[in-house]
Parts: C-alpha cells; structure tokens; sequence
C-alpha cells in the first residue's frame, strides 16, 4: 500500500528573489523518472516541507506545460518552514508530495474574455494561466489582468510584466506606492470599477479574504455571471486529501474539492470567503 | 458469564491478543487495557471514552527524520483485540474503516487487530440507546463492520457471528463452529436511503444564520471535551518533533474547537469564534461525513453531552434543528 505521506526530494534549479519576503524557487525531482512523469494543472498545489520543520501547501505556478522538466514555487517568508526554504540555496534539495486540489478547468474558459485579479501574494496562482494564454495554450480573446498589491516592493514577477503588458491589458494598483510611482494608487476595487469588462467574461480572482467581497460586489455591478467566477482559496491544511478537516468549508474540502471553487458554489456557505 | 463458548473464546483471546475492553474504574465504565475476563463488564453500556485510540493513536510516528531524509517509521503494531464493542461504537468504527482505507499506518495497525463486536440482549433492543441521529435498521450487522460479534440471546446463551475471514479464522480457532457469517452490504441499506440522515443533511446545511447557533455560543466554552469523547471526531494535526534525539514527523489528533485549527500563516482564522467552531464541528457530522460515505457522522452515543460543561445535549439539538422550518 503507498503511503499518501511519502514525500519525494526535490532539488533547486534556480532561484529568483522576487520581493522582499518572497523567493521563486524552481525544483526538479530528484529522481529523474518521477519528474519525466509528473503532471500538474494550474491552480493545483504542492506540499513542502523539510525534515524538523513540517510541511505547508503552496500553490504550483509555473506552467503545466513544463511539468515534465521542472516546477516552481514562489514562496513568501511567513513562518518558520517558509524563512527556512527561503534561506536555502541552488542545489539544496526539499521534500515535497503532490500536487493536490482540482486547479481550474480552463476547457470552461474557452472563447470567453478572460480576466484575472490578484491580490498581494494570491497573486500566485494565477501566474501559470497568464503563461499560457500568452503562450497561445489558453484560447481566449481577450486578457484583462488586475493586480493589487502593497508596493512595489512586494510586486510579484516583475521580469515578466513587460511581456504580459504587451499581450493583455494589464493594471496594477497599489496601496502605498513610493512617490516615484506613475500608476494606479489604491484597492484594485477602484481600478475595476473604472474599467470596461466584457460580461460574458471569465473571472478568476484570488487574493486576501477581504478582497472578495468588493470585488466580486462589483463584478456583479458588470453583468459577470455568479458561474463565470472562480477563486482559489487559502486553508490550513495537513493531508491534502480531505481527511485531517483543517481546510473544510462548509459540506466541501479547500484541498480536494478545491482550491479552486465557482464563486456560484460556494456563495451561500458561511464563512467560505 | 458461565457460557462455556465463550468461556473458550476469552481464554483464547486472553492467550494471543492485548485485549482492549470495557471495565469498571472508579464507578465509571471505561475502555482500556484489560488484565483478565473477570474485569470485562459485559452491561453494553456506553464507555465513557471511545475506541478510536485504539484503531488511531492519540500520537503516532509517521516517519523518522534520518539527517534530511524522512523514512516511515517502522511502527510495531501489537496483536490487540478490540473486545465488546456495542453497536453504535461498531458503527464509529465502520466509518473510521472507510475514512482510513488508503491510510498506511492505520491499515497496519488494523491488520493485527481484531474488533470483536457484543450486545447484551439479541435481537438488539436499540430503543435503549436512544439514537435520535439516523435510522436503525432491525438487519444492523450486516451494516456493520467487525471480525466477530457475540451476542447475549434471550435465554442467556450466546451467539456468534463472523464478519470477516480473520474472525472465522479465530472462531475456529478456539473450537466455536455453530457460528453465523454476516456479509457486510454497505453501512446503510441498499433499497432505502435513511431519510433521517438526509433530512439532518438539508437542516444542518441550510442553519448557519439560525439563532440556534448564537444560543449555544453563548454558553459553550470551546473546550473541546465533546471532540476528544466522540467515537467520530477522527481529524489531526501532522507536526514535525525538533527533539534532536529523535526527529520526525508525527500525526496526532486535532481538535476543531482549539485556537490554531484554522490559522494560516499571517493569523487568518477562517474559524475565529464560537458560534463558527461549534457550527463547524456539526457540518462535519451532519453533512460532510452523510455526503462523503454516505453514513451518519454521529452515531447517537451520547458522550458529548455527558462530558460537556455547560450541559449541550446534542440530542436536542438535533431535535431543535429538525424543527426549523
């Protein structure tokens, strides 16, 4: 019988410091064969973790198209486990198990506008699905990219944000920008407010549990269909298969039944979002 | 307990196994170790504690930490039988069987333990227990899961029944042939949902605003007591030893009631007060075990409410729950 506990030693490739708290490490199995075989979906989420200093999940966000050559983790020094992995360096290797949860089902994107709004470090997730729409995976017409953040400081991907520009109508807005900074200044709410989207659109959103609210209150103002909106969302977890409780939201499992979850699903549970 | 059968079958129980029963401690009845038969009290009244630490420590070794290598810890699982357990626990004990099939440390530790299932009066009397969370059905073994069951017959004699090859093995073992085989055809019956279960199911899902809830937060102390006693609470916590003599990474018990449950890195906590924590911990009974194994997650054993300090009696919660319109 496998053990569902087992974890596989994976090696850093490369590191990229992408803010002040947050590193993006890029792992390959150890094992050769198991990275040749490994598959994961956007939106799915690995278990980490290192001897003595337990596991957490984070969110793959690299894209699947890769998977067969590496997989990357951006992770953001919030805890004991993180400021450890973030201390680690090239060639230095991690434990890890997965990938877990359902990740978005981009066959329902499909001829739909797509838009994606982020907030601080949920911004996370969402980074393989904007790779592949502009790598031509994800057939869409049209990308609307909304990204609240601190500062620029905590900016996310930064490197990549001229290439996203060019190919989506990208806006960023943060809450407390240095003066040097020419865009737009405070909650992406105001930013999306200002702006045309299409309501036949498919919106994910992740970000901090208040930003839901206010987003989606808008969305609604919009048009945006209750089924044509997605969130992943952010749970304590332990098993990553619906066992240990940690992550249950009403009769559903954040680790199993989600991440990711139609906002039209979950609306009426409390305490969900 | 002068049936010279079952005489045999303890003898035999007592000779191979560490056997696990309920005795009286203190005036209480209570499931532990025992020494000898004569300690078994054989009433079929509710222990106190449940038997789920014996199928699921309260802390088990899941790996060693060998420098920065985690190797599964090689666990020694003693040969125990798990002796009168009365209906409803049997029916805990079903669920944990489902909840933990692909769970390697669980199945291990199964595979030297015998679950031997009792009823003081046969044909079951189950009126007695006052099971107020699902329906009863009168064929309750074959909704069952367990090795042997013994049951105590009008006229004093006792039955037995074998529930799996390891306990017809250990029958004919110990010399007992006269005895039934039950199939096990699924915790609940094929031809009829139980509605009771179904109806709690909608009730429970549809409550959160009800006032219910704000009543009892009012008074429960999240302590926790009601998690620790339920034969059904089977959630952990996986947690890393920094004992430098002998890292690793163990599992042990979690309680949704304590402080830390919910909390994500940053101090979110998605279950930040009472009202949350107690509504959260009948969805888990009432609603996602029904959804996922199609079974009740309370099995109507009562302990909570005997442990609880402010009085909470879940059975007329439920019976309140059942009447919002």
């Amino acid at each position: 019988m496998e053990n569902v506990y087992q974890t596989q030693k994976a090696r850093i490739v490369s590191i990229n410091r992408e803010s002040l708290d947050t590193m993006l490490f890029r792992f390959k199995f150890v094992d050769k064969k198991l990275q040749r075989n490994f598959a994961y979906l956007s939106g799915q989420f690995m278990q980490i973790g290192l001897a003595s200093w337990g596991e957490c999940p984070i969110s793959i966000c690299s894209s699947p198209s890769d998977g067969k050559e590496f997989f990357e983790l951006a992770i953001r020094d919030v805890g004991p486990l993180t400021h450890k992995l973030n201390s680690l360096g090239v060639g230095d290797v991690a434990d890890v198990r997965g990938p877990y949860g359902n990740g978005f089902d981009v066959d329902k994107f499909i001829d739909k506008p797509l838009v994606i709004i982020g907030g601080g470090c949920g911004f996370v997730p969402l980074r393989p699905l904007i790779i592949d729409y502009v790598n031509g995976r994800i057939k869409n017409n049209k990308l609307q990219i909304f990204y609240g953040c601190l500062n620029e400081q905590t900016l996310l991907f930064k490197k990549e944000h001229p290439l996203w520009n060019r190919n989506s109508e990208f806006v960023i807005s943060l809450e407390k920008p240095s003066d040097k900074w020419k865009g737009e200044k405070g909650l992406i709410t105001a930013s999306i407010i200002k702006r045309d989207i299409d309501p036949k659109s498919v919106v994910v959103i992740v970000g901090p549990p208040v930003m839901y609210k206010f987003v989606i209150a808008e969305l609604l103002k919009k048009k945006i269909k209750p089924e044509n909106i997605y969130v992943s969302l952010e749970r304590k977890m332990y098993c990553g298969k619906g066992v240990c409780q940690h992550c249950a939201i009403g009769p559903y499992y954040v680790c199993k039944d989600g991440p990711v979850f139609c906002w039209k699903n979950i609306k009426d549970i409390p305490g969900a979002l | 307990m002068n049936d010279k059968k079952l005489k045999t079958f303890l003898a035999g129980v007592f000779d191979d196994f560490k056997v696990f029963a309920p005795a009286k401690n203190d005036g209480k009845l209570v499931v532990g170790e025992v020494a000898k038969a004569e300690e078994i009290d054989w009433s079929g009244q509710m222990p106190v504690n449940p038997w789920k630490k014996v199928f699921l420590p309260s802390e088990e070794r899941l790996f060693s930490a060998n420098g920065d290598k985690l190797v599964e810890n090689k666990n020694i699982y003693p040969k125990v039988v798990a002796l009168g357990v009365n209906v409803l626990d049997l029916r805990a004990f079903t669920l944990l069987e489902r909840v933990f099939a692909d769970d390697v440390y669980y199945q291990k530790r199964r595979r030297n333990t015998v679950v031997v299932g009792y009823s003081p009066d046969w044909p079951i009397d189950y009126k007695k227990y006052k099971v107020f969370s699902h329906n009863f059905e009168n064929e309750i073994l074959e909704h069952l899961l367990f090795d042997v069951f013994i049951a105590k017959l009008k006229n004093n004699n006792f039955a037995f029944y074998s529930g799996s090859i390891e306990g017809q093995k250990l029958l004919e073992k110990y010399n007992i042939s006269d005895y039934k085989n039950i199939e096990y055809i699924g915790s609940t019956p094929k031809t009829s949902v139980d509605r009771k279960m179904l109806q709690l199911q909608e009730k429970v899902a549809k409550s959160a605003d009800k006032r219910i809830w704000n009543e009892l937060a009012k008074i429960c102390l999240a302590c926790g007591k009601c998690s620790i006693v339920c034969p059904t609470c089977f959630c952990f916590d996986l947690e890393d030893k920094v004992d430098p003599e002998n890292p690793g990474r163990i599992r042990k018990w979690g309680n949704c009631f304590y402080n830390d449950f919910s909390r994500v890195a940053g101090g979110y906590k998605p279950l930040d007060d009472v009202k949350q924590k107690i509504y959260f911990w009948y969805v888990h009974k009432f609603v996602r075990i029904p959804r996922e194994y199609k079974m009740p997650g309370c099995v109507s054993c009562g302990r909570c409410s005997k442990v609880c300090p402010v009085g909470i009696n879940i059975g007329k919660v439920i019976q309140n729950i059942s009447k919002i319109k």
